[in-house]
C-alpha cells in the first residue's frame, strides 16, 4: 500500500487550482496560449516502418510490421490493420507493467478506430492470394515517456510509421501459382533486371487525431492538454479529421457537458491543426524517403559498376541512379512504366536534382533529425555527380537523342559482357 | 534501492605505511567525473583518514567513482559525488517541499521524491501538542526539513527549525509548483544568487521556495508572472550563467 503510494504521481491542490486560474486568464502553464500546439518532432529509425514522435515532453515510439496471415472469413480479399500499445512503467508510474490498463486500451481503441474505420491504409492492396492468403499489418506504439496527450503523439507515430513502412515484394511460383515466393530486399532478380525494392503502403488519407480538453463548466477549452491538464480538466474529446475536413471519429470522454456551439468551434480548429501536422508528417516522411533513395544509390551504383556494367559512362550511370530515385519517391508507384515516359520524367527533375540536391532535404530542417546526416550522404554523392553538371548542360541541348542512348545501351552492354564472362 | 546520503559519511582508516610526499591531485575537485575514474590516490597520502560520500568506493589504494557528477570537497577531509537526479536521496538538514499523501494517527505520510515516503510526525510543528494537531488536505505542499535519514526506515521531516520555531516551515498556499532536478535545485540555491534568479528579480517580484529534493515553488499576484519565472528556471537547468541572463532577457522582452 505504502509502495504503491509511493510510486504513484502526485499533484498539489497549489498547482490545480493554479492551472485552473491561469487558464481563466487565458495563459497556460507552459506559456502556451489556449488553441496552441506543442512542438512536434518526427523521426526515423534506420529500418523502414519505424517513427519516434515526440510532442513536448510526450515521446512514442511506433513500429510496423507485416507477416503473411489468412484472411478474415468475411473479408476475403482484405489484408488486416491491428494496433498494438505498449505502456511502460518507465513513461509514468501508474503504468502497470505487463497488464494493459484502461487507457492503453482506449488508446489502442482509438487510433484503431480513426486509423481502420476511415479505411486510410488501403487493405485490398494487401491480398495475396483472395481467400487464402493476405498481409497482416502490425501497429506497435510504445510510449516511452508520458507527457500528456498521448492519444494524439501515438496517432502520429502511427501514420508516420506506416508511411515508412515497405513490405516485401513477392511473386506467385510453383504449382498453379499458389506458392508464394517472399523476396528479401537486397534480392536482385535476373528477369526485372533490379533488385527487388519492398513495396510501401497505399495510404489514402491521414487522419489525424486532435484532442481537446474542457475545464469546469465555463467551458474553458485548450488544445493538446498537457500532463498535469489532464489531471485537473474535467473532461476530453478527441477528433480524428484529414485535410479535406472529413471528420473520421469522434471519442468525448468525461462528464463535462459541452455546448454543440464548443464541439463547432473544437472541430474547425482541428480541421486546421490537422492540416498542419499533415504536412509535418508528410515533409518528415520525404526527406526520409530521399535520404533513404540517396543511401540505395551509393551502395547500388558501386555494386552495379562492378559486376555488371565493367564500364559506364557518366550519363548512364546518373540516368539509372535518377530513376532509382524517382522510384523512391511515394507518388511513385508504378515501376515498369515506358521506359522513355519515366526517363522523360526522371531527365526534367534530373536537372533540379542533381543540380540542387541539397534543397529537398533543407526546406523541412525542423522535423527532420539527421539533416545532417543526409547532408553528409549528398556530399558524399555529390563527387560522383559534380562532373554531370559540366555534362548536364549538354545533355540538356539534345535531351531526346541522349536519352534514347542512355537507356538502350545499358541493355546490350550488360548482355555483352555477361558473354564476355561465359567465354573468359 | 541503496540509500545513500550526500553527505553520509564512510570513514576509512588509513594504517602509515610509507611516508611519501603528498601531491594531492587537485585537479579533480569540482571537475565533472565519470564512474570509473580514479580521483584519489591513496598511497601517497598515508597518514590522513579522509571520508568517502556519495558515488564513491575505495579500491585498495584507489578512490573510484562509480556515479557521474562533480567530484566535490570539503574541507578539512569529505570527499562525495554530486549530481542531478530526478530521485532525491534524502540526507539530514535538507530542505525539501513535501507534498502530504496521507494522514495517520501520529504522523503524516510525505511524499518527498525519495525511494520512501517520509513520515511527518502531527507533534512536529511550532507548539504542538496533542490537543492542536493541524489538519491538511491531502495534496497540500508543505516546506520541511528533514531530520532522520537512515537506511531501511522511512526518513523523518520536521515543520520546526532546530529551536523549535516554525521558521519558514509549513503549508505553502497558492502559487504553482514544478518538478526539476536535484541538481537545478542546488543552483538556484547557491549563492551567491543564480543568474536566473538574479535577473528575473530585477524585473518582477515573485516568493520562490526551493526544495533540494528538485521541488520549486513560485507564487506572485499575476498568474503569467508565475509561469513566466517557472518556465525560466526549468529552461536554465543546462545553460551557462550568461546564457541565463539571456534567455531570461528575451524572455521578459517578448512578454513586456
Amino acid at each position: 500500500m505504502e509502495q504503491r503510494l509511493a510510486n504513484t504521481w502526485k499533484m498539489t491542490v497549489n498547482e490545480k487550482k493554479f492551472i485552473e486560474t491561469a487558464l481563466v486568464a487565458d495563459i497556460r502553464v507552459d506559456g502556451r496560449r489556449p488553441f496552441d500546439y506543442r512542438r512536434l518532432t518526427i523521426k526515423f529509425g534506420r529500418e523502414d516502418g519505424s517513427s519516434e514522435v515526440q510532442l513536448g515532453q510526450t515521446h512514442v515510439m511506433g513500429f510496423v510490421t507485416s507477416e503473411l496471415v489468412q484472411p478474415y472469413r468475411d473479408r476475403q480479399n482484405e489484408g488486416s490493420l491491428s494496433i498494438f500499445t505498449e505502456f511502460s512503467p518507465m513513461a509514468d508510474p501508474s503504468f502497470e507493467a505487463g497488464r494493459a490498463g484502461e487507457s492503453a486500451v482506449e488508446l489502442a481503441r482509438i487510433i484503431d478506430r480513426g486509423l481502420r474505420e476511415s479505411r486510410a491504409v488501403d487493405m485490398e492492396s494487401l491480398c495475396v492470394i483472395a481467400g487464402k492468403l493476405v498481409w497482416a499489418i502490425r501497429v506497435d506504439l510504445h510510449i516511452l515517456d508520458n507527457g500528456g496527450n498521448l492519444v494524439d503523439a501515438a496517432n502520429i507515430a502511427a501514420l508516420a510509421a506506416l508511411s515508412t513502412f515497405r513490405r516485401p515484394e513477392f511473386t506467385l511460383g510453383g504449382e498453379g501459382g499458389q506458392e508464394v515466393i517472399i523476396h528479401p530486399p537486397e534480392e536482385y532478380s535476373e528477369v526485372l533486371d533490379k533488385v527487388r525494392e519492398p513495396l510501401p503502403l497505399v495510404i489514402h488519407h491521414f487522419p489525424i487525431a486532435v484532442t481537446f480538453g474542457f475545464f469546469g463548466d465555463d467551458n474553458i477549452v485548450v488544445i493538446d492538454p498537457t500532463h498535469k491538464e489532464e489531471t485537473v480538466m474535467g473532461g476530453r474529446m478527441i477528433a480524428t479529421l484529414n485535410t479535406n475536413g472529413d471528420i473520421c471519429a469522434i471519442q468525448k470522454a468525461g462528464r463535462v457537458a459541452v455546448m454543440h456551439t464548443v464541439i463547432m468551434q473544437c472541430l474547425r480548429i482541428a480541421s486546421v491543426k490537422a492540416g498542419d501536422i499533415t504536412s509535418k508528417i508528410k515533409n518528415a516522411v520525404e526527406s526520409y524517403n530521399t535520404e533513404r533513395a540517396l543511401r540505395k544509390i551509393k551502395r547500388h551504383s558501386s555494386a552495379a559498376l562492378d559486376v555488371h556494367k565493367p564500364v559506364v559512362d557518366w550519363e548512364t550511370q546518373n540516368q539509372s541512379v535518377d530513376q532509382k530515385r524517382m522510384s523512391d519517391l511515394p507518388g511513385h508507384q508504378e515501376r515498369l512504366k515506358p521506359i522513355s515516359k519515366e526517363s522523360g520524367v526522371s531527365q526534367s527533375n534530373n536537372m533540379e536534382g542533381v543540380l540542387t540536391p541539397n534543397k529537398a532535404p533543407e526546406e523541412s530542417t525542423d522535423e527532420k533529425p539527421s539533416g545532417t546526416e543526409s547532408d553528409q550522404l549528398n556530399a558524399d554523392i555529390m563527387p560522383a555527380h559534380s562532373p554531370d553538371g559540366a555534362v548536364g548542360t549538354v545533355v540538356e541541348t539534345n535531351r531526346k537523342n541522349t536519352l534514347a542512348d542512355a537507356v538502350k545501351p545499358k541493355h546490350k552492354r550488360k548482355k555483352k559482357s555477361s558473354s564476355n564472362i561465359d567465354a573468359s | 534501492m541503496v540509500f545513500e546520503s550526500d553527505r553520509a559519511t564512510v570513514c576509512l582508516d588509513r594504517k602509515m605505511m610509507e611516508a611519501k610526499p603528498s601531491n594531492l591531485p587537485k585537479s579533480f575537485i569540482d571537475q565533472p567525473v565519470v564512474p570509473g575514474d580514479v580521483v584519489l590516490d591513496l598511497s601517497s597520502m598515508a597518514n590522513q583518514t579522509i571520508k568517502l560520500g556519495g558515488g564513491l568506493r575505495q579500491d585498495c589504494d584507489a578512490l573510484s567513482v562509480m556515479k557521474s557528477g562533480k567530484l566535490r570537497f570539503l574541507k578539512p577531509n569529505k570527499y562525495w559525488v554530486e549530481s542531478s537526479q530526478k530521485r532525491y536521496a534524502p540526507s539530514v538538514g535538507d530542505n525539501i517541499l513535501g507534498i502530504m499523501v496521507d494522514s495517520k494517527a501520529d504522523n503524516f505520510l510525505v511524499d518527498i521524491k525519495g525511494p520512501a515516503l517520509a513520515y511527518l510526525p502531527v507533534l512536529a510543528f511550532e507548539g504542538g501538542t496533542r490537543r492542536n494537531i493541524p489538519k491538511f488536505e491531502v495534496g497540500t505542499l508543505l516546506y520541511v526539513r528533514v531530520v532522520k535519514a537512515n537506511t531501511g526506515m522511512n526518513p523523518e521531516l520536521s515543520c520546526t527549525d532546530a529551536t523549535g520555531k516554525a521558521a519558514e516551515y509549513g503549508p505553502l498556499k497558492d502559487g504553482y509548483m514544478f518538478e526539476s532536478s536535484t541538481g537545478l535545485a542546488r543552483m538556484l540555491l547557491n549563492s551567491p544568487t543564480c543568474p536566473v534568479l538574479e535577473t528575473l528579480g530585477k524585473k518582477l517580484s515573485f516568493e520562490i521556495a526551493v526544495g533540494l529534493n528538485g521541488r520549486v515553488w513560485v507564487n506572485a499576484e499575476d498568474p503569467s508572472t508565475v509561469i513566466l519565472v517557472s518556465n525560466a528556471i526549468m529552461n536554465s537547468e543546462s545553460l551557462s550563467g550568461m546564457q541565463q541572463q539571456i534567455m531570461v532577457d528575451k524572455l521578459l522582452q517578448r512578454v513586456q
